[in-house]
């Protein structure tokens, strides 16, 4: 393989970088919003043992508490492990468990900056600001950011893609 | 630099033009085929041949005439750097494409068309889910002028401003562009190439098996053997359209330094690529060519990612099918300084083999002077080549099974849709791949 430039480059350099973290209470959002699923499913189940009783709506209901126990516990690892890091020429994004992400997405490349909230996260005051690039596979989106954090991040991209914009 | 000479130079003033007047009747003739195959043999028979040919007269007749509005307004001119075509009678659409956004630009000519000389010229520009601007149809002429003019005004901002000049004073002259031909395909290559395709291999087999078993248990019914006929029909349909669309395939460079790809026998297609907007490279050995020491060659443009359809209708080829000197010599032309033969790629480390028993001798990713270099495959061997200058991002990923292994996954993703991709790499090589090639491309971009 080829010489790296800088020496600590073989040393998994992402560590090296100064990662940002993302706002702790996006992990409630996710929690409310996966209670939120649950009850709702908690119900359908509940009548169609209240009409047809049999033992394996129980079950269901069971599963279902346990599944979303578990993603629970997973939820608040996932949030933790989400990070982000603006470099001079690109931005960094990490992300996931089980299958670990890294993007590395140039500004020069940036196509749009999307910022979005849905209800529950601005009932936290949270946002979502999301890079989007030509093509399809880029995935930079960093969750659960403080609203004056995501517009200076939305600005600061803005910036410097039109600094470096160019066409394909 | 000016625009043609045939053209005022005060762009604004440029009149707005309509499409050829025969499009709606082709249109038209379009629908009615889909027409007539709804109505079925079915209607045929039960409302007797007059009333048939009546219902289908009238139906057509109100399909020219739906087409005729919309031809009516339907029009397109060029202001500025922009195409601006509006269209649409209840609801209007005004589109203006900036010319500088232009990926390709692609003349098709379906049968009809050929039969009327008309053709339908289509741009291909980024974020578009589909061909943003058909315009059909125009006459061959007008068509091949209008694209020329696009193509000039387009290239004017692009590094190539040397290349985008010759391009410009060739449609400025209005001379008959002197192409430059690379190469051709024998269409004898081409028919061998499709039969030797899994679908034309096992036809054989099949149809032993249908017959063997109509004879065993004879079982004549209709339904049976218009479904196996129709089934065989399907199969085949893709080696088929191949044959057509790949027919007379030719490939040539334009005063401009641009690639024109001409191809098709009932849908002819001519596309013009500028080469700086070629997104990545790919290359596929099929199982079935090795004997040939066949490859295909497949050129992404970012145009054409979100298209769907598959590989048929896409209009992606580079090399239909061709020996590798062939190869060599075109990949050279379209990436100057890659060439085929040398490409050094290193193979993951061995504990790869927990995952890939068999292909992790086919596994390899390399760092070239232009390109990100990544094969795989076992049977059908493939091999992608993306320049620097066109990676959008660049991505690490790593499953739990890699994670056990302590490897991970590299992707360098295009505009056009394909990545190029080291797999299970070793994590720390993974690491230096992915800031190399964030470098490299920082680099190959300024």
């Amino acid at each position: 393989m080829t010489e790296p430039l800088a020496p600590d480059a073989l040393t998994p350099w992402p560590d090296t970088v100064q990662w940002r973290p993302v706002s702790p209470k996006l992990i409630t959002v996710e929690l409310i919003a996966r209670a939120i699923w649950v009850v709702v499913l908690l119900t359908g189940l509940g009548v169609g043992w209240f009409f047809a009783p049999h033992w394996t709506w129980g079950a269901g209901m069971a599963a279902v508490v346990g599944y979303a126990i578990w993603r629970s516990i997973v939820t608040v690892r996932a949030v933790r492990a989400w990070g982000y890091a603006e470099r001079d020429q690109d931005l960094l994004v990490r992300h996931g468990l089980l299958i670990r992400r890294l993007s590395i997405v140039p500004y020069a490349r940036m196509q749009f900056v999307d910022v979005t909230a849905g209800p529950l996260e601005r009932a936290f005051g949270l946002a979502t600001v999301q890079l989007h690039t030509a093509s399809a596979a880029s995935d930079a989106k960093v969750p659960g950011l403080p609203p004056a954090e995501a517009s200076r991040l939305r600005d600061r991209l803005t910036a410097l893609g039109e600094d470096r914009a160019e066409g394909l | 630099m000016t625009t043609t000479p045939q053209e005022p130079v005060t762009a604004e003033a440029e009149p707005r033009r309509r499409l050829h007047p025969l499009s709606p009747i082709l249109h038209g003739a379009k629908s009615i085929a889909v027409v007539v195959a709804a109505l079925s043999w079915q209607t045929l028979s039960q409302v007797g041949l007059e009333r048939f040919a009546i219902v289908v007269l009238v139906l057509a007749l109100g399909v020219v005439i739906f087409s005729l509005v919309g031809w009516l307004t339907t029009g397109y001119h060029v202001v500025g750097r922009e195409l601006r075509i509006s269209d649409g009678l209840i609801w209007r659409r005004n589109r203006a494409i900036p010319l500088e956004r232009l990926q390709a630009v692609e003349l098709r000519r379906p049968l009809l068309a050929q039969l009327t000389g008309l053709a339908e010229l289509r741009l291909e520009v980024v974020g578009g889910g589909k061909t943003e601007a058909p315009l059909a149809y125009l006459t061959v002429r007008d068509a091949a002028a209008l694209r020329e003019r696009l193509l000039a005004l387009a290239g004017r901002t692009q590094a190539g401003e040397a290349q985008a000049g010759a391009g410009a004073q060739a449609a400025a002259t209005g001379a008959p562009t002197l192409e430059h031909p690379l190469l051709r395909v024998e269409n004898r290559d081409l028919v061998i190439s499709q039969l030797l395709t899994p679908q034309a291999i096992f036809l054989p087999l099949g149809i032993a098996f249908v017959v063997m078993q109509f004879v065993l248990e004879a079982q004549w019914t209709f339904i049976g053997i218009a479904s196996t006929v129709t089934a065989m029909a399907g199969v085949l349909l893709q080696p088929v359209r191949r044959v057509l669309q790949d027919w007379d395939f030719r490939l040539a460079r334009d005063p401009g330094g641009r690639l024109v790809v001409r191809y098709g026998l009932l849908e002819t297609r001519s596309q013009v690529v500028p080469l700086n907007r070629v997104q990545s490279i790919g290359a596929t050995w099929p199982l079935l060519w090795r004997g040939h020491k066949w490859l295909h060659l497949r050129l992404d443009i970012a145009g054409y990612a979100g298209e769907p359809g598959g590989d048929n209708k896409r209009s992606d080829r580079l090399l239909p099918v061709g020996d590798f000197a062939t190869a060599r010599a075109l990949v050279w032309d379209v990436l100057p300084g890659v060439d085929l033969a040398t490409l050094a790629t290193s193979p993951p480390p061995a504990r790869a083999r927990w995952l890939h028993p068999f292909a992790l001798r086919y596994l390899g990713a390399g760092l070239t002077p232009e390109v990100f270099v990544s094969r795989w495959g076992l049977l059908t061997r493939e091999l992608s080549l993306v320049p620097y200058a066109r990676l959008q991002s660049v991505r690490v990923v790593q499953g739990p099974l890699q994670r056990r292994l302590g490897l991970a996954t590299v992707y360098a993703d295009t505009a056009g849709g394909r990545a190029g991709q080291a797999r299970d790499r070793d994590l720390a090589e993974a690491w230096a791949l992915a800031e190399q090639l964030a470098v490299r491309a920082r680099l190959a971009r300024a």
